[in-house]
């Protein structure tokens, strides 16, 4: 599926298999994994991710059907995790496909860039203390 | 037209300010202004009020461009503090 909220875990060889396609020499996938941050209320463990579903999934649609149109991609892949994360676990896949590597770097940066700041997810820190912040 | 129900859904930080994920609130039948809602809430949950200054505010699932909407029974009605994806 090209675009997906999903509280499973996500696999890049899965976005690599949707993603290919005869005649598409380009292909990039950015993965973003959850990170051991630092903080007062001690190292994040876990991060939990929520989104409001509906709205999510039609902006994550629109963002898809840019990509498209603006750079080419042929094939798109924008999957989103949602619920508790582990440290190093995959939260979020933006990948493109296109013709030429070029066109690809630019639709992926593209995906995750909107994704971050225009889709309605949330994360909330868990601290190896009992620290949370959002 | 029955007095009713509108329910608030809150999300990310909204959601850890007020410890809840929604709120079921009670409006006349001819309902009441967005921003009645906003203040509401913010009287009620004093935690909120810095994250709803910074919040959009989406009814039945279109962001509204003014808080003058009038939110009525049946209505679902959601606070989205700014993103945090990826």
């Amino acid at each position: 599926m090209t675009v997906r909220l999903t509280d499973r875990p996500l696999s890049v060889a899965d976005a690599m298999r949707a993603l290919e396609g005869r005649g598409l020499g380009g292909v990039a996938v950015f993965a973003g994994r959850v990170r051991p941050d630092p903080g007062p209320g001690g190292p994040v463990s876990a991060l939990h991710y929520d989104a409001h579903r509906a709205p999510a999934l039609r902006r994550l649609r629109a963002i898809e059907r840019t990509a498209r149109r603006r750079f080419d991609a042929r094939r798109v892949v924008l999957w989103h995790r949602v619920g508790r994360l582990r440290v190093g676990e995959i939260s979020v896949i933006a990948g493109a496909a296109c013709p030429h590597r070029a066109s690809a770097f630019a639709a992926a940066r593209y995906l995750i860039e909107e994704l971050k700041a225009t889709v309605p997810i949330w994360k909330t820190e868990r601290r190896r203390g009992s620290g949370r912040r959002a | 037209m029955p007095e009713g129900r509108v329910t608030v859904l809150l999300f990310g930080p909204a959601r850890e300010a007020a410890g809840r994920t929604s709120v079921v609130w009670e409006v006349p039948a001819g309902g009441l202004r967005a921003e009645e809602v906003v203040a509401g809430l913010r009287a009620r949950y004093p935690r909120l009020g810095p994250t709803l200054d910074s919040s959009r505010y989406v009814r039945n699932g279109r962001y509204l461009s003014t808080l003058t909407t009038r939110l009525r029974p049946g209505d679902e009605f959601a606070v989205h503090p700014p993103y945090g994806g990826g």
